[in-house]
């Protein structure tokens, strides 16, 4: 998602300026976007299927809501990005520049959408609005508009989509810094590492505040339990600490070892810093996260990450002002090596809004343990996931291996077509 | 609305059999037609950079049983969970052979992704085929409205049945040959050379054994659900996919002699879209006939979702259906005609 409209851009400026530079660079991302497409697409189509396959319990219960959101994920998104990513990947030549630069539009609104949908069906299940509950028991969707503007949704999608854009600056920055690092590909390096830094600090920004901040203030709105056990807060009461360091111990109910910022925790979730945050104690015990230590090391190092990526960031923008970006070995090398901790902090960001909810699937509706497949056996699931397993495994592998490859052959700088 | 939405995706499923089945068709021709590198793209370019696009009709048909029909989505999900996680983990191989097949310019590289194309597009074929057979014959459905049903247990038809029977099995045959016709006469219409005259020759013998299997399946289907005839005799819409279904052997039959080859594709299209409309209007309404107590069926009327949901979704349907339908023929008009390989940018298609 965030690649997306580095192609949309890129191929923008090759029509406008006909620079081969850029024509190159969005021949050669779009190499690479299209694997992650691929593998995106085909381990993405099973989970579609999971929510009959092994949660049908759920399925049955809430269909009639979050059935809208996945049909028009499909019915909207995915028809869009599948009708233009062929013609991204390999009609250049067939479709001309203009046609080309409208499938790469295709396809960034596409998956773009699809977040969108996506987590409109996720942000029912924290926070549910515009159902009712039918005469026989299960939700059914009254107001679509409240629905789709969940305003869960809208902050959540904000965070993620800027979270997005961060990988995927920190990718095309990692491969700048290296091909600057082995003094190959110059000129497409340069590109690469501008275009990196100045979306890739833009976006570590945007990912802690507004969004951030925001995402944070509605679970304390919503789910106090969740943020309580986010921070470990064992305790309620006024003037919060906010950790910095720690482990819970949930069987002393105490956090161990703290190093605390006092008052933090008031501010960020109320915006003062004396007022009341409610601690677990002030909860019954069976509506607690159900695994607490890692709800709160998942918040605790994405944060750390989002931090971190807004100071590597930052510094690679103020050496790049002075003119110094491409000749910073020192701060090359950090470039280069950070690409795989976006990935890491944004699914710790899945894990902790996940966690967080249990152990509810519906937010105060419907509970996780009542959600699954009653019919399908366990020697079945077991067999299923050892086979999911095993499967995805190859592709990861066969992923690494085609995209490490492409960005070793590296782009090709003269033009390929007549 | 119910009937609406029931047609709507009996709609929505025959438009991916009729545009993956001939995908599944070229599969399981592939490696038998294809014998050099530049024949291999030209079958594979044939499917074109549009394959995805017709897989997303059945990720979006998922979509809208997910919205419609919610209890039949739960109950059919997990009572077919082995053959659809089967049919899931071909559909990521045929996927991968697909899009990762052609980015390594190696002859081990091709000859493996070639044999994992064919092999899944075999099974995909068969199992698709399969789960029309069980469609058909009904599966063991309980008072509650729930199923789970093992590979086989005794290979009969009536009772506690399986995903496998003698009847399914056949079922599963008769669509992998008539996918396979059908990719045939498709890979005629797109290529030239010698894949073209591999494929005329291919699609001829096929289809010439086609009507010989229609009448056995028929015969089978006759002798598991005798109630079906009845059914269909009195439903009108299912004299029109009869209909269709004819017209479409006709086009099938005088393009091949005439060697009009768009007219034969179109045919056979027409024929699989014939004959899932005939089967969902004689079923209709029952979905899952029950093989333990017919009225344990699940219908559309008792799974469906609330009125209101129904109606919500008809809002925004038609206008999605409108807009996926302006992206299809804004991008394939300029692939029309021949496949020529050489006007693609390097890669698979």
């Amino acid at each position: 998602m965030g690649l997306a409209w580095f192609l949309v851009y890129w191929k923008w400026r090759a029509l406008r300026t006909e620079d081969e530079r850029y024509n190159a660079a969005v021949r050669f991302w779009a190499r690479i976007f299209g694997l992650n497409f691929g593998i995106g697409v085909v381990t993405g189509i099973p989970m579609e299927f999971q929510f009959g396959t092994n949660w049908a319990a759920f399925s049955r219960y809430s269909g009639g809501v979050i059935g809208q959101t996945l049909a028009m994920e499909g019915m909207f998104a995915f028809f869009l990005e599948s009708a233009f990513i062929g013609a991204l990947i390999w009609g250049e030549k067939r479709l001309g520049p203009r046609t080309h630069f409208i499938a790469a539009i295709g396809v960034a609104l596409g998956s773009w959408l699809s977040g969108y949908f996506i987590l409109v069906t996720n942000a029912f299940m924290q926070h549910p609005v515009g159902y009712a509950v039918t005469p026989n028991g299960s939700l059914g969707l009254t107001d679509i508009s409240a629905f789709l503007s969940n305003h869960w949704a809208w902050i959540q999608f904000a965070h993620n989509q800027s979270a997005a854009l961060v990988t995927g600056s920190f990718a095309i920055t990692a491969v700048g810094a290296f091909y600057r690092l082995r003094g190959t590909h110059l000129d497409q390096a340069s590109l690469y590492l501008r275009c990196g830094t100045v979306v890739g600090l833009a976006a570590s920004l945007l990912v802690a505040f507004p969004t951030g901040d925001q995402q944070a203030k509605m679970v304390a709105r919503h789910q106090p339990v969740a943020l309580a056990a986010m921070e470990g807060r064992f305790h309620g009461g006024p003037l919060a600490d906010i950790s910095v360091l720690g482990q819970p111990n949930v069987k002393m109910r105490r956090l161990d070892n703290p190093i605390q910022i006092p008052g933090g925790l008031s501010f960020l979730a109320n915006g003062t810093f004396e007022s009341n945050v409610r601690g677990l104690d002030e909860f019954p015990e069976n509506d607690w996260p159900d695994n607490i230590e890692l709800l709160y090391y998942a918040f605790h190092l994405m944060v750390t990450l989002g931090m971190i990526f807004i100071g590597l960031m930052a510094l690679a923008n103020l050496q790049r002002l002075r003119g110094k970006l491409e000749t910073s070995t020192w701060l090359l090398w950090p470039l280069m090596l950070a690409f795989p901790f976006p990935y890491i902090a944004n699914t710790l960001g899945w894990m902790t809004t996940e966690l967080g909810r249990q152990p509810w699937l519906i937010y105060g509706l419907f509970r996780t343990s009542e959600g699954y497949s009653k019919v399908v056996s366990n020697g079945d699931v077991i067999f299923t996931l050892i086979g999911f397993c095993g499967l995805y495994f190859v592709l990861g592998l066969l992923f690494l291996y085609l995209v490490g490859r492409e960005i070793y052959h590296g782009p090709q700088e003269e033009a390929a077509h007549d | 609305m119910i009937e609406l939405w029931y047609a709507l995706m009996a709609l929505m499923l025959t438009i991916y059999v009729v545009l993956d089945g001939r995908n599944f068709g070229v599969g399981v021709l592939h490696l038998f037609v294809a014998k050099t590198p530049a024949e291999r793209r030209q079958v594979v370019a044939a499917i074109g950079p549009l394959w995805s696009w017709h897989e997303v009709w059945l990720v979006s048909f998922g979509g809208v049983l997910f919205v419609a029909f919610p209890r039949l989505l739960a109950a059919s999900f997990s009572g077919y969970y082995l053959a659809l996680f089967l049919i899931l983990w071909c559909l990521v191989l045929r996927g991968m052979a697909l899009e990762v097949g052609g980015h390594v310019n190696d002859r081990m590289w091709h000859s493996f992704w070639d044999v994992v194309f064919t092999v899944a597009s075999v099974l995909l074929a068969i199992l698709f085929g399969v789960a029309l057979g069980d469609l058909a014959r009904g599966v063991p459905v309980d008072p509650n409205g729930n199923f789970s049903m093992a590979f086989f247990t005794n290979f009969g038809v009536r009772g506690n049945v399986g995903l496998l029977d003698w009847y399914t099995v056949s079922m599963g045959v008769v669509v992998l040959v008539f996918l396979t016709a059908h990719g045939a006469t498709y890979l005629t219409l797109k290529t030239e050379g010698p894949v073209h005259d591999r494929c005329a020759i291919i699609a001829r013998r096929l289809w010439i054994v086609m009507p010989a299997l229609f009448a056995v399946i028929s015969l089978e289907t006759l002798f598991v659900r005798p109630a079906l005839a009845w059914e269909m005799a009195g439903n009108p819409v299912a004299w029109l996919g009869i209909l269709v279904f004819l017209a479409g052997a006709v086009a099938v039959f005088t393009g091949l002699r005439g060697q009009l080859e768009r007219r034969a594709f179109i045919g056979s299209g027409a024929m699989i879209a014939g004959l899932l409309a005939t089967g969902a209007a004689t079923i209709f309404p029952v979905i899952l006939y029950s093989t333990l107590e017919p009225e344990n069926s699940l219908t559309a009327y008792n799974t469906s979702a609330s009125l209101s949901s129904l109606e919500q979704a008809l809002v925004w349907w038609p206008f999605a259906f409108g807009l996926t339908c302006a992206y299809f023929w804004f991008i394939s008009r300029h692939y029309t005609g021949k496949v020529k390989v050489t006007e693609d940018t390097e890669g698979s298609y």
